[in-house]
């Protein structure tokens, strides 16, 4: 009783998956297959599968594709940052009607934002 | 960089029907069959063939991982966890373009709100399972940076993450998040295992290049657990570049 959980088990040897690396520099390198990769392989169950690496260049040339021009669907109404017309000018805007997610009274969390402080 | 071959970067796209009789014969050179025959990938927006030409089936590019972009919003009368909103997720590169462009610049955010973008199913906070024994790489702006550098920082960030630059190392990668503070805005890159040097040095030399910070520039990596007990920046960094 005085071991862990699972002491039963002997601790198994994980290894990464080897991967392998294709450089893509244009679109016309990549597969037009959904679920491969350049190389051929499905990454996420073929050991020794590529990974999807796209260099900036090639990120940013897609910036102009007519794919990207129409905006997400299903994309929230958050005022001042998905309707940049309504930005919020500081704390004075409550964000109340944001995702729907505040229809019931929320318990004041005590201490506010002492679970995670990282900006000071 | 290793650059295998990949059958369709000869003469462009063809047309699958033409590909397929060739196929069984054209191998790359590792010896792996090449992939199968290119389909159009049809748009979840149904955007494709819609326009006539054949062009305009509109090509998509997925993305290694999914990914999620939430906004967080400093209202001191709530939660931590109720400031925090799922915007949308993405997993080709056409749709982070339509997000990116969809959404306000990091520099236009009121103070004390947030981006983060983190992959599918890691929420941006040290308690998740795979981000608390991580940490980040934090960039601590001065605060005239947040109009001469901010966004392209905060934009540099995002590709490196959903385009993988970290390579086998991008594994360790949770996210990224922007804080926009008035003292001074901060980009992270964080990381799932603090105790992994390699890997986090590998990101930290490579994001830092991306940045195109300069070499007098240090920037350094924090473990949250320190982060956490400290309650202020003077957590100290477990690693420099």
């Amino acid at each position: 009783m005085s071991s862990s959980a699972g002491s039963g088990h002997q601790p198994s040897q994980s290894r990464a998956i080897p991967t392998r690396t294709v450089a893509i520099s244009d679109a016309t390198q990549l597969p037009h297959d959904y679920c491969t990769t350049p190389g051929g392989t499905l990454f996420s169950t073929t050991p020794g599968g590529t990974r999807i690496i796209y260099d900036r260049k090639f990120l940013l040339d897609r910036r102009n594709s007519p794919m990207a021009q129409t905006p997400p669907c299903h994309l929230p109404n958050i005022p001042g940052v998905t309707s940049p017309g309504t930005l919020i000018e500081d704390s004075k805007v409550e964000v109340n009607n944001l995702n729907n997610l505040n229809n019931h009274d929320r318990k004041h969390a005590v201490g506010d934002d002492a679970q995670f402080e990282m900006d000071i | 960089m290793l650059a295998v071959e990949v059958s369709e970067a000869e003469g462009g796209i063809r047309e699958w029907e033409e590909e397929e009789e060739e196929e069984a014969a054209e191998r790359t050179p590792t010896g792996e069959k090449s992939p199968n025959s290119p389909r159009t990938l049809l748009s979840p927006r149904g955007k494709a063939r819609t326009g006539g030409p054949m062009e305009v089936k509109l090509e998509l590019h997925p993305l290694q991982n999914r990914w999620a972009l939430w906004f967080f919003k400093n209202d001191r009368s709530r939660a931590w966890q109720d400031n925090l909103h799922l915007v949308t997720k993405v997993d080709t590169v056409e749709d982070f373009w339509a997000l990116y462009s969809h959404i306000q610049l990091a520099s236009k955010l009121s103070s004390g709100c947030d981006y983060a973008l983190f992959k599918d199913g890691i929420e941006p906070m040290w308690e998740d399972s795979r981000n608390k024994r991580g940490g980040r790489w934090l960039v601590s702006l001065a605060k005239q940076q947040r109009h001469t550098e901010l966004d392209r920082l905060w934009l540099e960030t995002l590709l490196c993450l959903i385009g993988e630059s970290f390579e086998e190392h991008s594994r360790e990668v949770c996210g990224a998040v922007v804080n926009i503070r008035t003292k001074g805005d901060k980009i992270a890159v964080w990381t799932r295992e603090a105790e992994n040097q390699m890997g986090v040095l590998h990101i930290g030399h490579v994001y830092k290049e991306r940045l195109g910070l300069s070499p007098k520039t240090i920037i350094g990596y924090q473990a949250h657990a320190d982060t956490a007990t400290k309650s202020n920046s003077l957590a100290k960094n477990k690693f420099v570049v």
